[in-house]
């Protein structure tokens, strides 16, 4: 089914191809026949928010399609992106497990499909699914890893180019792209959003690109960026 | 305090000890018993996650350090919780340094054990699914804190680490 957004639609868990891949929707075949009926399948253009921090929990979303911004927010406006969450991941978790308010806000920034399950159906379903339960607790495993890094970084780091060397690394890491000798990665944020991710300014950002580019350690063609110095990007992200 | 958990009077006030008789029965047949003193480390972060502490009483300070080794205290934890979770349940490496702050009593449970307990007792999984939401709440407190307030306050919590 094509949705407005130019997505194509996977209305039914049961015959979704990208399944096996995805470390939540891999379940045994009733687990997935349950959770099939509980689900609602549903697309979002780009910029849609899909919950916002503080809110009381509505539903869990599985992210099927596209890619979805976690942020938090300070009282002032100061934003700080938590992650960049990708398809197969489970979104609102703790909030609908806990009850509490969702601690970040879900923005779409890209046209997304997102299937999304009430609480006290998910709820339900985890209590009869013991290896939907044991995904949901991976799910949560690697979020807190997520979230022990994300204070690492902001807390224990010097500067914003240690900070800006790091998130590079981390990116280029994926795809076994750091085993190259010049690793590449798409440069899919703005210098704004890679600005909310470290705790920085955006001007900062832009300075510390040019620093780099300048000292011959990145280059950039078009939105890819291509790491010439590894080495060097390695001493910034250790010293700052 | 008992060694058993079978005969634990504060059983009943913590999320993760209140089982149900039979598989309280199994979990205190897996874990060991143990006190440890002030200063011991019971997992270091980076190490591969090998077990879980259930803390019985006392307190522990969970921690993450820099390469230059800066450490930055996440929260002390308390009687009740369960720690080295979701490092154990990922099979990777745990997120954080526990350092025993006072005396502590804990059991400890080794990971395989702990899986095949999980497996045998869906109850329990929702138990620990409860737990790790819990502590990912605190995680996304300690960031919103240490990320959003930091033009403000200096790391005054970092300290080099011993």
């Amino acid at each position: 089914m094509l949705s407005p957004y130019g997505l194509d639609i996977v209305e039914s868990c049961l015959t979704c191809k990208m399944r096996a891949e995805r470390l939540f929707c891999d379940l045994p075949t009733a687990a997935l026949q349950s959770f099939e009926s509980i689900k609602y399948a549903t697309a979002y253009p780009k910029g849609a928010v899909l919950f916002v921090e503080g809110q009381a929990p509505r539903g869990i979303f599985v992210l099927c399609k596209g890619r979805i911004k976690l942020s938090i927010c300070a009282s002032d406006g100061k934003t700080l992106i938590l992650k960049i969450a990708e398809p197969g991941e489970v979104l609102g978790l703790s909030a609908a497990v806990s009850g509490k308010a969702y601690e970040l806000t879900a923005e779409t920034i890209d046209p997304c499909q997102v299937n999304f399950v009430k609480r006290e159906d998910f709820l339900r379903f985890l209590k009869e699914h013991s290896d939907a339960c044991f995904k949901v607790a991976e799910q949560l495993s690697e979020k807190y890893n997520v979230a022990c890094h994300e204070v690492r970084s902001l807390g224990l780091s010097h500067s914003a180019a240690e900070k800006l060397a790091k998130l590079l690394i981390e990116w280029s890491s994926k795809n076994g792209e750091s085993l190259k000798q010049e690793p590449r990665l798409k440069l899919a944020l703005t210098h704004e959003e890679i600005a909310q991710m470290i705790g920085t300014s955006r001007e900062t950002v832009t300075r510390l690109f040019a620093d780099l580019k300048k000292r011959q350690i990145l280059q950039t063609k078009g939105s890819t960026l291509v790491i010439r110095n590894k080495a060097a990007l390695r001493s910034l992200a250790t010293t700052g | 305090m008992s060694q058993s958990c079978l005969d634990c009077a504060q059983r009943s006030d913590r999320v993760f000890c209140d089982l149900e008789p039979s598989a309280l029965q199994e979990f205190d047949g897996i874990k060991s018993f143990q006190t440890y003193p002030r200063g011991t480390v019971l997992f270091r972060e980076g190490q591969t996650a090998h077990s879980v502490f259930l803390v019985c009483e006392g307190r522990v300070r969970l921690s993450v350090c820099s390469e230059s080794g800066r450490r930055l205290t996440l929260r002390t934890a308390s009687a009740g919780e369960v720690l080295g979770l979701s490092a154990a349940l990922s099979g990777g490496r745990y997120e954080v340094t526990a350092e025993v702050v006072d005396a502590v009593r804990a059991a400890e449970i080794g990971r395989k054990e702990l899986l095949q307990f999980l497996r045998g007792h869906r109850e329990v999984c929702m138990q620990v699914v409860n737990l790790l939401s819990e502590d990912l709440h605190v995680a996304y407190d300690r960031v919103r804190a240490v990320g959003l307030t930091r033009a403000r306050h200096s790391p005054s919590q970092s300290a080099p680490a011993r």
